[in-house]
């Protein structure tokens, strides 16, 4: 008994089983009124204008601490991957062991999640708006960096040891050879980035790293719930415009969609290209300018206090194994619940036209919804725990696994569902045969990638979870045992890297099959 | 509905007054056609004829800008369930066959009863093998071993998939069978055992409307229909089809 490839996308959905039979348990009785009330006012948004200037004004900052952000990442994350390329390494010293290192020393910052990279600066240099653009450019940069190498590391060398054999010098000969074959894939994957990096910097507002994070939070916390569908909608339009760009961008300079970036795409319109990255740097520097970021100011860091040693074993005497087994618990359910939940909602709706339009909607509005706002909702209702959180978690992720499922079903297995539609079979039928066999592999292949980012984001709503590594570790960042947090922020880096490891053995199961 | 089902009379299609529009010039123009039970019309004419609109508004596939088209005496379905029900009645062999890559021999075959299962059944359908005997049944009318049931479709010979794909639609059991240029593409051989096949499982009450690039392999039809620039230019028995005609019909192409 194998479960056939359609039926693969499914069997995550069997994790809203024991939820489904769970939660009413979570319900503490309170607050349904108060959900009311949110979905409400939905439809009547406040047209303030005081409110909408301050709203708009909190989207300008986040916005521009995106953008910094993203830019600096892209650059770190370039010069990192050329430099732990091991094919850059080999043709250049013979030896592939510096790449080797750098790599391994690049898997910490980026086992580590923004959030946690933007408390940790907030404590060492104090409030200001560097930092949320810093705690984006560190971890998005070492990820950039891991891309960027193994984009490099893909490329067939032939065209690059002839050059090295002709005498041409080293470097030369690397940009030749290997820049244009990585710009396709480099630029499709840094405007994901992008748009990754606009959802990071609301969801450090909401920690208090300024923007329209905290704008929201601070809504949704006195009840303003019409203040707070203002500052959704608008973020939903900014977001929205933001992907059409980059699918456009995307589409007319021929690079490859993300469900295949295992695929060829050229490259066109090189000099539009460079001219679009030239008109960039003013754009950078004026909202920079506009921002107050001020980089000397990183400079300016309060030394951490002395660790006691006394303070070493309080520190290893926390409840580790549970704390471990409730954050695994609690990435598995929300990924399951991502996973899972985009297709069985898809095949729900598939009858009817609107249908896909209404997911749509729901799923761009998990996509900018950041996690800590959706749990503080749930928590109108339900008691905090794993499965709040998880559920709080599964939403977001929900609306990035779905958005990417409709992209690949639009592409995939049409003509098989048209025959089975002509033969009297129903849409649902029709798309879970026709078009779920075509993209299985390739949709779980980015469920379990997806998966260990998921593991990442756990300390996002490590408050609500009220258990696991995140809560601990929010913890004791506001208590300032930084002797806990290095254990935890240790254990956190472990476990994404095994993490990591996992899920890239499973990938490349499930597509070289 | 049972009275029509068995009726050999009743005519399994009928296409009154078609017209599909097309970008330039209309791809189908004032189209009349009957089938009953028991024909096996080649369909022939120059590509761009409109043949493939031809099959695409008989399947249901397309929906026509004019004109009427009639399943078994009853006119096309507004409702989607009664649309469904009428076109389980009507199945086609593809041109690139249509056969799902990902899964089992027994699944694909399966996927010709999926109109009639229940989505529980359907969703079982991609656990465990269903329905073997029956399954194993229309290869074996296909004069293929019933070993393969458990065969990826990757595994399989191009003539073996375009027998599993006739399987299917034995498996789906429909009167009017269609069929898009099957022929295309194929080698000499495996063309001719394919026709062969098709005119042997559509004896009536079934009925068989094909549709032909080349106007060579008309024996064993019992009519021939002439297409060009989406209108009938001549329909008659494949015996009195005369050379002038069949010229006529490719004038100023680049064929046969």
């Amino acid at each position: 008994m194998k479960p056939a490839a359609p039926l693969l996308v499914l069997l995550p959905a069997l994790v809203l089983l024991p939820v489904l039979l769970l939660a009413p348990g979570q319900v503490h009785g309170g607050g349904w009124e108060l959900i009311g009330t949110f979905l409400e006012a939905a439809l009547q948004p406040s047209l303030d204008p005081l409110v909408l200037r301050s709203l708009l004004q909190g989207l300008g900052i986040t916005a521009g601490m995106a953008l910094l952000g993203w830019a600096c990442s892209v650059v770190i994350g370039v010069s990192l991957g050329i430099a732990s390329s091991r094919l850059v390494w080999r043709s250049l010293s013979g030896s592939e062991l510096p790449a080797d290192l750098l790599r391994r020393l690049l898997a910490i910052p980026r086992s580590i999640h923004e959030l946690i990279w933007g408390l940790l600066l907030l404590q060492l240099v104090g409030l200001q708006p560097a930092v949320a653009v810093l705690a984006i450019a560190i971890p998005y940069g070492a990820l950039v960096a891991r891309v960027v190498s193994d984009l490099l590391d893909a490329l067939p060398d032939q065209n690059l040891k002839a050059l090295l054999l002709s005498g041409t010098a080293a470097p030369a000969a690397l940009l030749t050879a290997l820049g244009p074959p990585l710009l396709p894939g480099l630029i499709s994957y840094g405007g994901y980035r992008l748009e990754c990096a606009l959802r990071s910097a609301t969801l450090l507002g909401v920690f208090g790293l300024g923007g329209l994070g905290n704008e929201l939070l601070l809504t949704l916390q006195s009840l303003e719930f019409r203040e707070l569908w203002s500052g959704l909608w608008l973020l939903l339009a900014v977001m929205l415009a933001l992907e059409a760009v980059i699918r456009r961008l995307r589409q007319r300079w021929g690079m490859p969609s993300r469900f295949g970036l295992g695929e060829g795409a050229s490259g066109q319109r090189g000099r539009e290209l460079l001219l679009a990255l030239l008109a960039l740097l003013p754009v950078l520097l004026l909202v920079a300018q506009a921002l107050q970021v001020n980089p000397m100011a990183l400079l300016d860091w309060q030394p951490l206090p002395p660790m006691d040693t006394q303070h070493w074993q309080a520190a290893l005497a926390l409840p580790w194994l549970p704390l471990v087994l409730n954050t695994l618990l609690l990435t598995l359910v929300a990924a399951a619940l991502a996973v899972g939940g985009a297709p069985l909602l898809l095949l729900c709706v598939a009858p009817w036209p609107w249908g896909r339009q209404a997911l749509k909607l729901l799923w761009a509005l998990g996509r900018l919804w950041p996690p800590p706002l959706t749990a503080l909702l749930l928590l109108f209702v339900f008691k905090p725990g794993v499965l709040t959180a998880a559920m709080a978690l599964g939403f977001h992720n929900l609306g990035i696994l779905g958005r990417l499922l409709l992209e690949g079903a639009e592409v995939s297995g049409e003509a098989i569902e048209q025959a089975l539609l002509c033969g009297g079979c129903g849409a649902r039928i029709a798309l879970l045969y026709g078009r779920y066999s075509a993209l299985a592999r390739s949709y779980i292949a980015y469920g379990a990638y997806r998966t260990d980012v998921i593991l990442r984001e756990t300390v996002v709503v490590g408050l609500v979870a009220g258990t696991g590594l995140g809560s601990q570790l929010t913890e004791s960042l506001s208590s300032f045992a930084f002797d806990q947090l290095l254990l935890l922020l240790g254990a956190y880096a472990v476990l994404t890297l095994l993490g990591e490891d996992l899920s890239d053995r499973a990938r490349h199961r499930l597509l070289q099959q | 509905m049972a009275h029509a089902a068995l009726s050999l009379t009743q005519p399994l299609l009928e296409l009154r007054a078609i017209e599909v529009a097309g970008r330039q010039q209309p791809r189908l123009k004032a189209l009349d056609l009957t089938v009953k039970p028991g024909e096996r019309i080649a369909l022939l004419g120059p590509s761009g004829a409109g043949k493939s609109t031809l099959i695409a508004v008989a399947n249901g596939l397309l929906e026509p800008d004019r004109g009427a088209v009639f399943w078994c005496g009853e006119a096309r379905a507004r409702s989607t369930r009664g649309r469904r029900r009428q076109q389980q009645r009507i199945g086609t062999l593809w041109q690139d066959l249509r056969l799902i890559e990902e899964l089992t021999v027994q699944q694909n075959l399966n996927c010709g009863r999926l109109a009639q299962w229940s989505w529980p059944k359907a969703l079982l359908n991609l656990l465990l093998p269903l329905e073997s005997e029956a399954c194993a049944a229309v290869l074996e009318q296909m004069d293929l071993s019933a070993s393969l049931l458990n065969q990826p479709i990757g595994a399989l010979s191009g003539g073996q998939r375009q027998r599993v794909a006739i399987a299917r639609l034995l498996r789906q059991n429909p009167r009017l069978w269609l069929a898009d240029e099957p022929l295309a593409s194929l080698d000499p051989r495996l063309a001719e055992e394919l026709l062969e096949l098709l005119l042997r499982e559509t004896e009536a009450p079934r009925a068989l409307l094909l549709s032909l690039h080349r106007p060579d392999r008309i024996q064993g039809f019992s009519r021939v229909i002439g297409l060009r620039d989406g209108q009938l230019q001549f329909d008659c028995a494949p015996q009195d089809l005369t050379a002038g005609t069949v010229e006529a019909l490719y004038a100023g192409t680049a064929q046969p």
